[in-house]
């Protein structure tokens, strides 16, 4: 008996576990979320700093797949 | 600004050649795709690794007012629905 809730017990919480991970990948950035900060390069080679384009106003950021493709 | 997982030496390129008068930035790294969730991770994808299409607008303190992340990558917001996202985000 005290077998068996334990196993029922591990069940459950495995699944409270997966249904947490899920939610956490589904909701990865969302709309009232402070967005994380980067450095990425620009095509002279220089970091640019998402924190540095903020000092200067709205920042919109479109990502696409791959230069030369149309896409 | 635009962002991809291409070597900045190919945005330069790709900016010169299309006359781009605003940033593009490489994410060779894939340090800030993944971060957004804008990164196909999907292994049997032959475009694994690379950019999804999305579009993200933050407001000056770094807050995300509108997200749109493409799951079919030709399906591209026209420049219009782009201002009209930011207009009603209260971003700018």
């Amino acid at each position: 008996m005290r077998r068996r809730m334990g196993r029922g017990t591990l069940g459950i919480v495995m699944g409270a576990v997966m249904c947490l991970l899920l939610t956490t990948h589904a909701s990865a950035l969302e709309v009232g979320q402070k967005a994380p900060d980067f450095t990425l390069q620009a095509p002279d080679g220089k970091p640019v700093k998402l924190a540095d384009l903020l000092g200067k106003g709205p920042v919109v950021i479109f990502t696409f797949i791959q230069a030369f493709t149309g896409v | 600004m635009g962002v991809s997982a291409d070597a900045a030496a190919t945005l330069q390129a790709f900016t010169k050649a299309n006359d781009i008068r605003f940033p593009l930035l490489a994410d060779f790294r894939r340090q800030m795709l993944p971060a957004f969730d804008a990164m196909v991770t999907d292994e049997k994808s032959p475009i694994y690794r690379y950019a999804k299409r999305a579009y993200f607008i933050l407001d000056r303190q770094g807050v995300v007012r509108y997200v749109k992340i493409q799951e079919n990558p030709i399906e591209l917001l026209n420049s219009e629905d782009v201002l009209k996202a930011l207009k009603e985000s209260g971003a700018a």
